[in-house]
């Protein structure tokens, strides 16, 4: 029988996310900014298993089973972003989003 | 304090120190070792939840597949993978923004009861039951968006692009 305070996981994930979002808005190496998302990402994967685990219920199974499929959403998010990572380096020769203006008019 | 809670407390502020350290360290070398150990501690956090399979799958797609793929996002885009990032520093207004929607959502689940409550222990087969059965469309929808993420990203590194 195992019992955690569930105000010490929102406040984990809440941190967390604002941590990652700290990063996303700061940080001008894209690498960088992929691995706040991944923060960002992480927190809100850690809500739906701790509210599925703290649900009576077999309804809390739904949220591992969502749990699962962000997990899978989140390792696509970070294939792609490093091939534009790639793509970037090789059109400008610097991943720094800052100089990442093509679509500017 | 039960020796949960104390665990709990510990796994915590190893997963926000390792996520603020990743960001603020000067070497992305470093920052991804910062980020590895950051997984790990959340995928502990997992099986403290009774939630193997999401610790296992954590530790396998986090900790060990991102981490190589950011590893080698780093070794491809410089010389020397040992290289110092320019500061960027703190700037003021992102972080009173972070620290505003941390206030906000805390204050905003203020009436949680604040007492440890008990977690439920869910059956792995229930979990590949709902998985694959009742809500297998997640999974091939999921799968469908891994090929074209595929296909995306083969496009955007293609030999010949201008």
């Amino acid at each position: 029988m195992t019992a955690l305070p569930l105000v010490g996981f929102v406040a984990l994930s809440s941190a967390l996310f604002a941590v990652g979002l700290f990063g996303i808005l700061t940080r001008r190496n894209f690498i960088l900014i992929l691995i706040a998302i991944e923060i960002a990402m992480n927190a809100a994967i850690l809500n739906f298993v701790y509210f599925g685990a703290f649900s009576s219920g077999t309804g809390g199974l739904v949220g591992q089973e969502i749990a699962v499929v962000l997990i899978g959403f989140a390792a696509t998010e970070v294939a792609v972003g490093l091939a534009i990572v790639l793509a970037l380096n090789r059109l400008k020769g610097t991943i720094n989003v800052a100089q990442a203006n093509e679509l500017k008019l | 304090m039960s020796l949960e809670e104390l665990a709990f407390i510990v796994l915590a502020a190893v997963a926000l120190f390792t996520a603020v350290a990743a960001l603020l360290v000067r070497e992305l070398v470093h920052t991804i070792l910062w980020i590895a150990v950051f997984f790990v501690s959340i995928s502990a956090i997992y099986f403290l939840l009774l939630a193997p399979f999401i610790g296992v799958l954590q530790l396998g797609v986090y900790a060990g597949a991102v981490t190589v793929l950011l590893l080698f996002g780093v070794m491809l885009t410089r010389k020397r993978i040992f290289f110092r990032e320019a500061m960027t520093g703190i700037d003021a207004v992102p972080l009173a923004l972070a620290v505003v929607t941390f206030i906000f959502v805390v204050t905003a689940v203020g009436e949680l009861p604040q007492s440890s409550q008990t977690i439920s222990v869910y059956d792995p087969t229930l979990l590949s039951e709902g998985l694959f059965g009742t809500n297998g469309s997640w999974l091939l929808l999921l799968g469908l968006l891994m090929m074209g993420a595929v296909a995306g990203s083969i496009y955007l590194v293609r030999e010949g692009r201008e």
